[in-house]
């Protein structure tokens, strides 16, 4: 895993090849606002990213980069292969994102279908699934997010942490290379997120590549390989969760942490 | 015969309390009356999927965000909205149909009946204010379920097909049903270019007899009734819908 | 990407709204210039055309104001705690609210007698006044149920609160409940008066002279069919004037008591 802050790209570990995901240079704005002033990025196989920072830094509009949601206006962004910043057509869009999963804040899932519905859809209509396998996946990642007993229920029934989960199955019921989850546990009430970000630790221990854009200190420093800190849209500093949190020499990172780390540790401490 | 006894018996009880249907019992009259009803019902089963079906379409010209396809519509959705639906028939009625007339070689080639004028003007008109509600119904669906939709892979068209269109359908159920309260009245204006529904064939009637009132009530209890129905109709599609826990 | 759309959209809305206000006009005047022999035959029927569109509008205002009146005072009778009261209002409502406008034109127009005799006096009873009265009852069944659910949406907790603060009942009324009921009841209520104003030109099949009669009895004189393309164009034109603005200002009230 190799995260190379602005413009220097180096890869110490030598393991070119088990890239999955590299971001060279990415430059974004809105209009006059610039987003991403070149980052740069790169995230191995079965790793899991944690990116922290504060608001407005730019971090979920680089999720949104990898999964072709947002177009840089300049830089090199690749996953396993393709050049997502060349995909002009949105039906190499669509075939970049079959492989890429992404959970949001706003867990979204459809609330006119059924919980088992909602994760069926994607796979019959957009990976032309058989109904049946798809129903029987489905039921193994309800099972997994430990709501096998909420099938037939509608998302509105739901309490955030169960239509989290519920989303984070219907991501996963597309079988993606990697998952990105941006601030998935903002939205939830605190007695909720534990539920949540025990799903995603199975996950990261299963070995599914993950980057996850989070606020949750104390969970970011336990299952990440590796912790990037981003700030006005450029990645300040990046490395072991170890590193960032504890032996960091930057004072923008010791204030923010700082900061921070006291609510990360309350919230995480009665969820789990 | 037992038919005409009953009928004979309502008309006499009617009489004695100032209301006269004397001329139910005449052959022709009754026939006019009565074919005057299953014009305006069948006005109405036919105008019902046209709105419907048209509605769609403008809806989904609407929300294409391509200006060739909605500024159109727009315009056609405003005109129709803000202008009488009776002087846009006359219009269609009077121009179009004579240049269609003229087109084909004299009127007497002309196949666009009134009938299908009616169906035709009050079809779109209704269609507008349809494709007004359904737009509205997409534009609510959050942006964040659609950014969602698309992140996981899920083309426009099937975005608009299994994410917006089932929310927007359910969001815009009453005011549809609205609109074709709104439909049920408007087959009315066939009046106006001799197509003989309800009101066409009571004046008939009336004019001869003189009783305008007699056939008034009857005329008002048959819109209420039908209007009552399809609105029971649509409390049923609703709460066939409703999804639980989702308020919309 | 979706910054850029944003902003280009409203400004291109806005465009083509302002489009829609000069569009049928400008169609009139710009065939009207380059036929000047048409022109002239317009501009010639122009004032007849006009008054015809006054009694539109008398016909509507008239309709609106007594519709108003009668319907406000049914709407409050729809809530009365008396059922002898309430179910005959609400079978009014019920009826008038689904009955076709031109149904009910018809009905005033025949079925009342074309003079009324006031102490021995015969004082005539023409037929717009008839169709004043056919419109002014649908209005008042419209108005009644806008009435109503305006009454009925103001939480009852408004009114605890108000005689809280110590105000009577009549002044919670007054100054706080009625207020939130004019506030919810005036797009719905707009919406009905662009309605009956286009509803006024059915007014035409009973023989009222008002604009489209006039426009029919223009084409039949003239007898061309460019002119008659052009008064119904001319009649489609006037009451766009009127009613698109009633309804772009009810959007516009709609969204900002939504937002509130």
């Amino acid at each position: 895993m190799t995260v190379s802050p602005d413009n220097a790209m180096t890869t110490t570990d030598g393991k070119a090849q088990d890239h999955i995901v590299k971001l060279e240079d990415i430059h974004l704005s809105f209009g006059q606002t610039q987003v991403l002033k070149g980052v740069n990025l790169t995230v191995n196989k079965g790793d899991a990213v944690s990116i922290i920072g504060p608001s407005g830094s730019g971090k979920s509009t680089l999720l949104r980069c990898i999964n072709a949601l947002a177009m840089p206006q300049r830089g090199r962004i690749t996953v396993n292969g393709t050049r997502v910043d060349q995909l002009t057509k949105e039906s190499e869009r669509i075939e970049l994102r079959k492989r890429v999963g992404i959970v949001f804040q706003q867990y979204n899932l459809f609330p006119h279908l059924t919980v088992l519905d909602n994760i069926v859809l994607p796979p019959t209509k957009i990976l032309g699934v058989n109904r049946a396998a798809a129903e029987k996946l489905a039921r193994e990642l309800l099972d997994k997010v430990r709501l096998s007993d909420k099938a037939n229920s509608y998302p509105g029934q739901l309490s955030g942490g169960q239509q989290q989960r519920v989303a984070i199955a219907r991501a996963l019921a597309m079988k993606p290379e990697l998952v990105l989850f941006d601030e998935v546990t903002s939205a939830l009430d605190p007695e909720t997120v534990g539920e949540v970000l025990q799903v995603i630790r199975d996950l990261v221990r299963d070995g599914m590549t993950s980057i996850l854009v989070t606020h949750e200190m104390r969970f970011a420093e336990e299952i990440s390989d590796t912790v990037v800190f981003t700030e006005n849209g450029l990645i300040v500093d990046h490395g072991s969760p170890e590193q960032i949190f504890h032996t960091s020499t930057n004072p923008r990172i010791r204030q923010f942490v700082g900061g921070l780390g006291a609510r990360g540790t309350v919230r995480d401490g009665e969820g789990i | 015969m037992q038919d005409s006894s009953i009928l004979n018996t309502f008309i006499a009880m009617m009489d004695r309390i100032g209301l006269n249907y004397e001329f139910l019992a005449t052959g022709y009259e009754a026939t006019i009356w009565r074919d005057g009803f299953i014009t305006t019902l069948y006005l109405i089963a036919l105008l019902i999927p046209v709105s419907l079906v048209a509605g769609l379409v403008f809806a989904a010209c609407l929300t294409s965000g391509r200006p060739f396809l909605s500024a159109p519509v727009r315009g056609f959705v405003e005109i129709t909205r803000n202008t009488p639906t009776l002087v846009q028939l006359m219009f269609s009625f009077l121009v179009l149909n004579t240049f269609v007339s003229n087109l084909v070689g004299g009127a007497q080639n002309n196949p666009l009946t009134p009938f299908f004028w009616v169906v035709a003007v009050v079809g779109l008109h209704i269609a507008a204010l349809h494709a007004e509600a359904m737009r509205a119904g997409i534009e609510a669906v959050p942006s964040s379920m659609v950014e969602a939709a698309r992140g996981m892979g899920f083309s426009q068209w099937q975005i608009l097909r299994h994410v917006e269109l089932p929310l927007a359908f359910r969001a815009s159920l009453p005011a549809i049903v609205n609109n074709l309260i709104n439909l049920v009245k408007l087959t009315t204006v066939g009046n106006a270019i001799a197509v003989s529904e309800i009101t066409y064939a009571s004046i008939m009637v009336w004019t001869q007899r003189d009783n305008v009132v007699s056939l008034m009530i009857v005329i008002l209890v048959f819109f209420s009734a039908i209007n009552i129905v399809v609105a029971r109709l649509g409390i049923w599609v609703e709460r066939k819908l409703a999804v639980p826990g989702y308020g919309l | 990407m979706t910054a850029t759309t944003m902003t280009s959209g409203p400004k291109k809305q806005h465009l083509t709204r302002s489009l829609a206000f000069v569009a049928l006009p400008l169609v009139i005047l710009i065939w009207a210039l380059t036929d000047l022999s048409l022109g002239r035959t317009l501009v010639e029927w122009i004032p007849y055309l006009a008054s015809g569109f006054m009694m539109n509008i008398l016909i509507s205002l008239l309709a609106m104001t007594f519709g108003t009146v009668i319907g406000a005072i049914f709407g409050i009778l729809e809530l009365a705690p008396y059922r002898l009261v309430r179910y005959p209002v609400v079978a009014y409502v019920q009826i008038f609210r689904n009955a076709p406008h031109l149904v009910l034109i018809f009905a005033t127009t025949y079925i009342f007698p074309f003079e009324i005799v006031i102490a021995g006096n015969y004082l005539p009873f023409p037929d717009w006044v008839k169709a004043v009265i056919g419109l002014a009852i649908p209005a008042s069944a419209y108005v009644a149920e806008i009435t109503r659910g305006a009454i009925q949406s103001i939480p009852t907790t408004q009114w605890e609160a108000a005689q809280g603060l110590g105000f009577s009942r009549w002044q919670a009324l007054r100054y706080i409940i009625l207020p939130q009921c004019v506030r919810r009841s005036l797009p719905p209520w707009m919406n009905l008066f662009s309605s009956i104003t286009m509803a006024t030109a059915l007014a035409s099949l009973v023989g009222v002279h008002e604009l489209l009669h006039a426009a029919t009895d223009a084409s039949t004189a003239v007898r061309r069919i460019d002119f008659t393309i052009i008064a119904y164009i001319v009649v489609m034109a006037a009451f766009f004037a009127l009613c698109y603005p009633i309804s772009r200002l009810t959007r516009r009230l709609e969204r900002r008591f939504n937002a509130a």
